[in-house]
Parts: structure tokens; C-alpha cells; sequence
């Protein structure tokens, strides 16, 4: 099992000067505009301190500034280019193993899209975390809203928890913290990709650092403009994102087979009690509608269990609206193992778990606001997945057998 | 009269019995081939699904690509061989049935002239009648996702339609293939596609009345809005943030 230590405030003073310890900062996704304050952010988190940092040469005129003269720029042509922009991609992780090798870095810091909005002190902290706990990757832990990273909250966290016994809580964070080998082993599985021109395929390292046995922490980012994704269509993202996911999931099956304990519970902030009206009606209408037409496909892959749960969440008012967190969690193992058999087609599977995920994030923002503290019920429902593993891995390995 | 009358009836039968002794060696032929290369395709089917088990062919496979393929073990690529092996076989069965069916006539027959063409033609038409069919339930389940996800309340009638649609057009390709009912299939699958489009059209655009007049109302209200005023409030599911 991977450990995890969290390091929320590594103070300044205890960051240790990153060029003596070969610490190579890559702004991937970085956009032409964006590249100025991006190095004057990384000036101020590091004052009078030089390091390299890798810029991709989208920016060709780049001139000196006073603001970030001390940082050695190392402009390069990516030997994997990406059209993704707003998570990391193969492409990303290639890259970035590739020029630490080329300048002997033992360590790197990985900054997604807007990375000019993450706080000096959380870049810091981030670093410091990289460097001096010794772990192998280090995940940028954000603070979103009650109404933000709601797929996270709702399938990547809890999944990821659940099958990889691995805590952060955004385990496809835009920021991270590698070490060289937590590099090499990502641009192993990078290069899958890559050399087949997948260079937009989403890797999940902390999956891969689990598999690894690799030591994993977190870095408080309390505040960050997070990048938006390319498609505001909520289908193509959740195809591509729980796809990628699922996929991820098949691939490393015998190794989260064996992964049988149960993480510490998390220390739950204190929410901001959030008065404003939410409109979830659209969404209990998506599952409604769902639910009247979907009923044949969702039959193919939900066992009768939840069809029956299902049935009654349809009947419920929209005051009650409320979707068990181990109802949820058995939907998703049984999507999960339905992609694996590929019962349906999997871009089917994927747009028929649409309306069902909405009908979660009604539950949620029903439940938050009525006073529940958002994080106190992702933590639940991670529990409920925890709860519920033995059951994927019984129909992951007897399919047909075991269908209550 | 009566002895006229017996002659000919003995002349008939025994023409009948002519072309039954004729048929049947061929049809024979035809039922041997087929039933002996699907027997032939069963063992291949057998010998080389034992032989990719003991080479462990689907590990070897999936370790071997470059991209890892995540195999279902209902579709492993043993059984996807296989069953290549096993179906090839049958259609080769067929076709030379076909062939020593066409062989056991003269070539100036009749029966000869009608019937293989059309036993030729009705393998082609039964694989077009699977593929079609197999396109429009993939196609309907496609426009089902995507019309329940569009929120459109129509979702169902929308996919049958597209079902109709594809079968009608595959009914209509297997019935021109085997050239049977010449242009009345074709007047009647012109009349039936345009029904189908016609009502799919009416039904939509009655359906999407209310979506039509609040997307025009809204420009309308948003040509009308002067730019200081502040911004009508938007729903949450708006501003919501999935990643």
C-alpha cells in the first residue's frame, strides 16, 4: 500500500533552496499570455533563488523581466505535444521526465493551466512537500466550493480511495510534486501513449504511484483559478474522464484486488453554511426523463438491487431527493465492471451514467444545503465505496454468479 | 380420349420425376457442402481454440501491443478467431454448395438460371439484413443516450424512428438484392422513408414549439435589454463546476 503523509503548511523558511536540490519546475499547458505572470508568481514563491524552469517554446519572444531574471528558463520544443490544456496528459509526463533527465534534475514540479493564480506560499508549500517529506508524488489538495469539482467529489475521489487505498482528495490534481523515479514510471506508461499519438490521454498518477508502492503526500493550494476543460459538455467530459478512469481501473485489477484496508477517516473543515437557492429541478428531470426511456439499457448493467433503488428515488419528491451513498457506490461498481465486460457499447455505458450522476449531484446539493457540510458527506459516501468494495471484486471475478 | 388423356398425365409425371431426380443430387450436394464444412469449421473452430489456450494467446497479445486492449473475457481474442474460423467455413460451405448445385444443371436449365442467382444473392441479403439490423439498434441506443442527455422528452420516439428508419432501408436492400417485388419495393420504400422522415420532422418540430419561442423570446428580451442593466440571474445547474 502507498503511504501518505499531508503537509499542509510547510513554512518558507523549512523550503530548501530548489536548484541545490535539483528541483526542475515544468509549466505545462502554459499559454503564450499567461507565460509572464506564471514566472513572476514563481519569482515571488522562490525570492533570490535560482532554478530552472521548463517553458514550452510557445512563447519564442519572450523577454527578460526583472521580475523573474534569477529563474533559468529552459525553453523547449515538446517532443509529445498536447492540445489539453486543463488536466495533465501523457504528453505532459513525457516531457517532463525527459528534461529532467536531459538536465539531471532529481526531482520536478509539475504546474498546470493558470498556474500564475496559485499563491506563492502554496507553491512553496508544494515544493517543500516534494523535497523535504520525501515522498514521490505530492498532490496539490484545493478547496473547491460546495458546487465545484462535484465529479470528483461524486466518482474519481471516492473510486480512488476505495480500489487504491490512496488518500488525496484530487487524485487528478493540475499540480503536482514528482520525484525522478514517480517521473520515469509515469513516461513508462506515457510512452504507451505517445508512440500509439495518444498524446491527450489522461494517466492517473496516483493510481500508478499506489501500484508502485510509492510514498504519496499532499500540499494545501487553498486558492486556485482551476482550468476549465475544453468541452462544456458534461457528457464528453464524463465519457472521457470516468472512461479513462475505468480503463485505468481494468488495467490494474490484480493489483487492487489484494488492497483490503480502510484509510483513516479526514479531518472535516468547518463549511460556510450557504443560503442561496439552488435550482436542481433540471437535474431530477434529466433522471426522470433517464429514467422513463434509459430503464432497458441500465437493466443490462444494474442488478435488480439497484433498479429497485433506483424505483424509489424516482417516486421521491424533490425535497426528499435523496441518493443512498451505497447506492451510488454500487452503480458505479456495477458501470465500472460493465466496462470491463464491455456488457454495452462503452460509449453507451458512459452516456447512460449521465442522468444517474446527475441525480447524485441533486442529492448533494439538496443535502449541503440543508446544512450538511459538503466535505462531510464526500467523506461518507468515500466510506460507503470502501464499505462496498468486496462487492466489485466478487462480481469482478464471478460476473455471472454473483448478481444479487 | 382416355388413353390420350393417361399418356399425357404419364408423360407429365414422369417429367416431374425427371426434375426431382435432377434437383435432388444438386440440392443434395448443396446440403452435403454446407453440413460438411460446418462440421470442418466446428473442429478447426475447436483445434484452435485449444491451441491459443495452451500458447496463452490473449496474455501474449495483451502484453505484447503496444496499447493495452482491455479484452472482455466474453470477447477474448481466442474466441474471436475462432469464431472467424467457424462462420468462414459455413460461408465457404455455402458458396460451394452453390456451386456444385449450379453444376449438377445443364446450362441451359431452367431451374438453373432462376435458382442460383438467387441462392447466391440470398447469402449477401441474410449478411445485409444482420448488418443492418445490428446498425439500427446501435443507432437507436445512440440516439436514446444522446436524446435523454439533450433532455428532450421525445427521446424514445426520436430512437424508434431511427430504428424504423434504418430497418425499412435494410428491408428494402434485401428485397431489391434478391430482385423480388422490382419497383413496387422500391415505390413502397420511397413512400415509407418519407412517412417516417415527415412525421419525424412534424414530431420534432412540434416538440420543440415551446424550446423554438424561448430561445426567440430570449434574443428578443436580450435585443430589447439596455447594456448597463445587470444580467438576468442564471440557475444554478449553470454554475456548476463538474471538474
Amino acid at each position: 500500500m502507498a503511504t501518505t503523509s499531508t503537509n499542509p503548511a510547510a513554512l518558507a523558511s523549512d523550503a530548501t533552496t530548489p536548484a541545490e536540490t535539483g528541483l526542475l519546475i515544468h509549466l505545462a499547458s502554459v499559454s503564450a499570455e499567461a507565460i509572464e505572470p506564471a514566472l513572476s508568481n514563481l519569482a515571488l514563491a522562490f525570492p533570490g533563488q535560482s532554478f530552472a524552469v521548463a517553458i514550452p517554446d510557445v512563447a519564442p519572444n519572450l523577454t527578460a523581466s526583472p521580475s523573474f531574471d534569477k529563474l533559468r528558463l529552459i525553453p523547449y520544443t515538446p517532443a509529445a505535444p498536447s492540445a489539453t490544456n486543463w488536466v495533465l496528459t501523457a504528453a505532459d509526463y513525457f516531457n517532463t521526465y525527459k528534461l529532467a533527465l536531459e538536465h539531471s534534475k532529481t526531482a520536478c514540479l509539475i504546474l498546470g493551466a493558470n498556474s500564475h493564480t496559485v499563491p506563492a506560499e502554496s507553491i512553496r508549500n508544494l515544493a517543500a512537500t516534494t523535497l523535504s517529506s520525501g515522498s514521490d508524488l505530492a498532490v496539490g489538495h484545493y478547496h473547491p466550493g460546495p458546487r465545484e469539482g462535484l465529479l470528483n467529489s461524486a466518482i474519481l475521489y471516492p473510486v480512488s480511495r476505495a480500489l487504491f487505498c490512496a488518500r488525496p482528495r484530487f487524485p487528478l490534481a493540475v499540480d503536482l510534486g514528482v520525484s525522478i523515479r514517480m517521473a520515469e514510471r509515469l513516461a513508462t506508461v506515457a510512452q504507451r501513449f505517445t508512440a500509439a499519438a495518444q498524446d491527450d490521454a489522461i494517466l492517473w498518477p496516483v493510481s500508478e504511484a499506489s501500484a508502485a508502492g510509492f510514498t504519496l503526500a499532499e500540499a494545501d493550494i487553498p486558492a486556485r483559478c482551476a482550468p476549465s476543460p475544453a468541452s462544456a459538455d458534461l457528457n464528453s467530459l464524463l465519457t472521457q474522464l470516468c472512461g479513462s478512469l475505468f480503463a485505468d481501473i481494468d488495467t490494474k485489477a490484480a493489483f487492487w484486488q489484494r488492497m483490503r484496508s480502510t484509510l483513516p477517516a479526514r479531518s472535516i473543515p468547518q463549511a460556510t453554511q450557504s443560503n442561496e437557492s439552488i435550482d436542481v429541478a433540471p437535474m431530477i428531470e434529466s433522471f426522470h426523463l433517464a429514467y422513463a426511456n434509459l430503464q432497458e439499457i441500465w437493466a443490462l448493467v444494474l442488478p435488480p438491487h439497484a433498479l429497485l433503488g433506483l424505483k424509489h428515488l424516482s417516486v421521491m419528491p424533490q425535497e426528499s431527493f435523496r441518493m443512498q451513498d451505497n447506492l451510488w457506490a454500487r452503480i458505479v461498481y456495477d458501470f465500472i465492471l460493465a466496462y470491463r465486460l464491455r456488457t454495452i457499447n462503452r460509449s453507451h455505458l458512459l452516456g447512460a451514467l449521465t442522468p444517474l450522476y446527475l441525480a447524485w449531484v441533486a442529492s448533494h446539493l439538496i443535502l449541503v444545503h440543508s446544512g450538511v457540510s459538503p466535505e462531510r458527506h464526500v467523506e461518507e459516501q468515500a466510506l460507503a465505496f470502501e464499505t462496498d468494495k468486496p462487492y466489485l471484486v466478487s462480481r469482478w471475478r464471478w460476473p455471472d454468479r454473483f448478481n444479487p | 380420349m382416355w388413353q390420350q388423356v393417361e399418356l399425357a398425365l404419364s408423360q407429365s409425371a414422369h417429367r416431374a420425376l425427371v426434375t426431382l431426380a435432377n434437383f435432388l443430387p444438386g440440392f443434395l450436394a448443396l446440403l452435403l457442402a454446407i453440413c460438411i464444412l460446418t462440421i470442418v469449421g466446428a473442429l478447426l473452430a475447436a483445434l484452435l481454440r485449444r491451441v491459443l489456450t495452451l500458447l496463452r494467446f490473449d496474455e501474449r497479445l495483451t502484453h505484447s501491443s503496444i496499447i493495452p486492449f482491455e479484452w472482455a473475457p466474453s470477447h477474448s481474442p481466442t474466441l474471436l478467431i475462432t469464431r472467424v474460423v467457424f462462420w468462414g467455413s459455413v460461408v465457404l460451405g455455402c458458396l460451394i454448395g452453390i456451386s456444385a448445385f449450379d453444376a449438377a444443371y445443364a446450362g441451359n436449365s431452367q431451374m438453373s438460371f432462376f435458382l442460383v442467382p438467387y441462392l447466391t444473392h440470398s447469402v449477401g441479403a441474410i449478411i445485409l439484413f444482420i448488418v443492418g439490423t445490428l446498425i439500427a439498434r446501435f443507432l437507436a441506443r445512440t440516439v436514446l443516450i444522446e436524446a435523454v442527455n439533450a433532455r428532450l422528452s421525445y427521446a424514445r420516439f426520436l430512437s424508434l424512428g431511427v430504428k424504423w428508419l434504418v430497418l425499412v432501408l435494410t428491408t428494402a436492400m434485401v428485397l431489391d438484392h434478391l430482385e423480388i417485388g422490382g419497383t413496387v419495393v422500391d415505390l413502397a420504400f420511397g413512400i415509407l422513408f418519407g412517412g417516417i422522415v415527415l412525421t419525424l420532422s412534424l414530431a420534432i418540430g412540434l416538440g420543440s414549439r415551446d424550446i423554438v419561442s424561448r430561445s426567440l423570446e430570449k434574443n428578443a428580451d436580450s435585443d430589447v435589454t439596455p447594456i448597463n442593466q445587470a444580467p438576468r440571474s442564471q440557475t444554478t445547474s449553470e454554475t456548476l463546476r463538474h471538474f
